[in-house]
């Protein structure tokens, strides 16, 4: 057993868990999108991105990708949150709740891919 | 080429001059086998520098969250209503952001309660930790020597990579290289350096040339760092292999004679045996300083008005005249050190026709000679200094040649004395010590080299000065100070062919377009330019200083010496048809095509 493979694997999967958890629910409810959720999705994003600095592989650099792609995705749902919240007079309406809710969906899209990859680099190894 | 959209035209028709030796294009094939495997490695090593960034990045980025987290947790209060509330994220996260990067606002957007400075406190020591280590990292990979290096090599690559122009490939930066890359750099021609010494390379920064010069600090003897430093590239015209090692030497020349049989390659090396191994791989330029010494030493006996011709025109424009030497009387020579330069040199005196006396320490070599250590007087006299001719100091140690001068001058005043310079720290003692002949190993090898590749045609005219005899030299020179005083002026060469001197094609074909005439003053006829022609080359037979009344032919190949205003004004005689006219007939055309029309 790897330990580096464990905490790669972990995060990477950790990360789109979060993150489907955030997305999950009514878009348009900001009851059942807590912000925690959203913060705690953007952090371990971030951490995924910084384990998959330096492969060299083809198959490391579609994973960086992927999770550059989250973290821009997750970025900006932080973003529109702070404007909702703290900017605009409306507060959090329905509409602000679902824009931030549908960036943090394409952020899942990203980490879901970035999930196959880790399936798909641990079905095509082969102990030898 | 001196009309920019003739060079153009040319090009897009693909009409190119075959001396020119422009870089042909490079099969793919070929391009594909010169590897080039030290990128690669420049790319891992700044992949190594991230993954180690990696803990650091992770800790910071944990540390913030942590602090983030706890500032929405921990409760506050407004103080305008004594409300409890909580810190949002992005207040929580401003505050941090500031406090972390010790900017310090304050305590915002309220005051804050004993509870969130209790917490404050906790995370403002775990974020000073988290940057520290952070910046800690950075900067000591920044310092890293690898990290460095591989910066360095990929800063190279790009430069090498950008090179459009032709350029050289200079292995080895010592004495010979820096002359000939100062040289070069001279005429305008770009330079490249491989060299095994970081301090050669550093000297390239310090040294001011011209042109920005690439230099890596890099074993030449893998041929990887050879693809790295231009080998594959198309503007690469020629690889010099000058360092002090004769197995790079040749290790460099078999790399570039089986990666790129189609480059000009000169190698330096002082044994015959490796010179062989040399030319075994195509046809390398192989200059071997000891030998060549001997082949001067005899022309400065027989010739000294030649040797001093050649030594000027090989020392590159701007060099002084060389003082012409006194042959000696004829007689027995004497040469102490019977080495590889001993033997090489005893060979070429033998040549000559002059006995010669050998004095060595170890007896297995010395035929017929004296034994013994040629700074002993003892040892000078019973070798019969006091009578002789020449003498020759050759050993390998500078110090014992200075005292063999010393101790053979005391018992032979007006003897000849050559001797063998081996550190260029002892120059100024040699100069000193005013010898007669000085073989100084880099200089010589940087002289022929640059003879070789700098003018096309200058390395023919060198080797038919001595065919000439010494008195046709010794005109040469007088005439070469009258045009330009002591100092050398630029060499140049041209070729009246239809590229070069479109102008002037009518003329050359009438047959009535002898030298004088040709090198008029464009704008004032009754003027000759100032410029000698060295030589002509026709076809296979060459005319050596050929005087006014030769006549020029279409094709002929001319190399000139003098000032650039020479060279423009000839430039324009064969590329102007107004100036070419007025040169030929004293009247004065007009240029344009509907100025003509008009003009009776």
């Amino acid at each position: 057993m790897n330990l580096e493979k464990v905490v790669f694997g972990f995060f990477v999967l950790l990360a789109a868990t979060l993150n489907f958890g955030f997305f999950i629910g009514d878009i348009g409810d900001p009851d059942l999108h807590n912000p925690y959720e959203l913060f705690a999705a953007l952090v371990v994003s971030l951490v995924a991105t910084v384990l998959k600095f330096g492969d060299r592989t083809q198959i490391g650099a579609v994973h960086l990708a992927t999770s550059l792609v989250a973290d821009l995705q997750l970025g900006a749902a932080a973003l529109a949150w702070t404007y909702a919240a703290h900017i605009s007079v409306e507060g959090m309406t329905p509409a602000a709740t679902a824009s931030v809710v549908s960036l943090s969906g394409g952020a899942l899209l990203a980490n879901a891919v970035s999930v196959v990859l880790l399936v798909v680099e641990t079905v095509t190894y082969h102990r030898r | 080429m001196a009309n920019p959209l003739l060079d153009f035209w040319l090009r897009l028709l693909g009409q190119e001059t075959e001396d020119e030796r422009r870089p042909s294009r490079l099969s793919r094939r070929l391009r594909r086998r010169i590897p080039r495997a030290s990128e690669v490695q420049a790319e891992a090593t700044i992949f190594l520098v991230l993954r180690r960034m990696r803990a650091p990045l992770i800790v910071l980025i944990l540390i913030f969250a942590v602090s983030v987290f706890g500032l929405t947790l921990v409760p506050g209060q407004d103080p305008a209503t004594g409300q409890p509330t909580r810190m949002t994220f992005f207040d929580a996260f401003y505050f941090m952001s500031y406090t972390a990067s010790t900017i310090g606002f304050g305590e915002l957007p309220h005051p804050f309660t004993a509870a969130q400075r209790l917490w404050v406190t906790v995370s403002i020591y775990l974020t000073v930790i988290g940057w520290a280590y952070a910046i800690g990292s950075l900067l000591s990979l920044l310092q890293d020597r690898a990290f460095r290096q591989a910066l360095a090599l990929q800063h190279f690559t790009r430069k090498v990579k950008r090179l459009r122009e032709p350029f050289l490939l200079v292995v080895g930066h010592g004495r010979t290289g820096e002359l000939l890359s100062r040289a070069f750099d001279e005429l305008g021609k770009r330079v490249v350096v491989i060299d095994i010494d970081p301090e050669r390379i550093e000297s390239l920064e310090l040294g001011s040339y011209h042109a920005d010069v690439p230099g890596l600090v890099a074993d030449a003897r893998d041929p990887a760092h050879l693809g790295v430093a231009g080998l594959a590239n198309p503007g690469c015209h020629a690889v010099l292999a000058i360092t002090n090692d004769d197995e790079a030497n040749l290790t460099v020349t078999m790399t570039a004679a089986l990666l790129r049989p189609d480059l000009q390659v000169i190698a330096r090396t002082t044994s015959a045996s490796i010179a062989e191994r040399m030319r075994a791989f195509g046809t390398p330029t192989v200059v071997d300083p000891f030998d060549r010494f001997g082949e001067h030493l005899g022309l400065g006996i027989r010739a000294p008005a030649s040797y001093q011709l050649i030594t000027w025109l090989e020392s590159g424009p701007g060099a002084t005249l060389p003082t012409r030497g006194h042959p000696p009387p004829d007689g027995r020579w004497v040469v102490c050190g019977y080495g590889r330069f001993g033997r090489e040199l005893v060979a070429d005196l033998q040549r000559e026709g002059i006995e010669v006396t050998v004095v060595e320490t170890r007896s297995e070599d010395t035929p017929g000679g004296v034994l013994g250590d040629g700074a002993d007087p003892d040892v000078l006299e019973r070798a019969g200094v006091a009578d002789a001719a020449g003498f020759v100091a050759g050993v390998d140690n500078d110090a014992s040649n200075l005292s063999m001068i010393a101790a053979a001058r005391r018992l032979n005043p007006d003897v000849f004395v050559a001797a063998r310079q081996n550190r260029p720290a002892s120059s100024p003692l040699f100069a000193a010590m005013e010898t007669d002949a000085l073989l100084v190993p880099p200089e010589l090898v940087a002289h022929e080299v640059y003879a070789q590749l700098s003018t096309p045609l200058l390395w023919r005219f060198v080797q038919e000065v001595p065919t000439r005899g010494d008195d046709w030299a010794a005109g040469v020179v007088d005439r070469l100070t009258e045009l330009c005083g002591k100092r050398l002026a630029p060499l140049w060469k041209v070729r009246l062919d239809r590229s070069e001197a479109p102008a002037l094609q009518d003329w050359l074909r009438s047959g009535e377009a002898p030298i004088g005439a040709v090198l008029r003053d464009p704008d004032e006829r009754e003027r000759r330019l100032d410029a000698v022609v060295l030589l002509v080359l026709r076809g296979d037979r060459c005319e050596l200083t050929p005087d006014d009344d030769f006549v020029l032919e279409p094709d002929d190949e001319l190399l000139l010496v003098g000032p650039p205003a020479a060279r423009r004004g000839l430039d324009s005689t064969m590329l102007v048809e107004g100036s070419a006219s007025y040169v030929r007939t004293g009247k004065r055309v007009a240029t344009g095509w509907l100025w003509r029309k008009f003009q009776p």
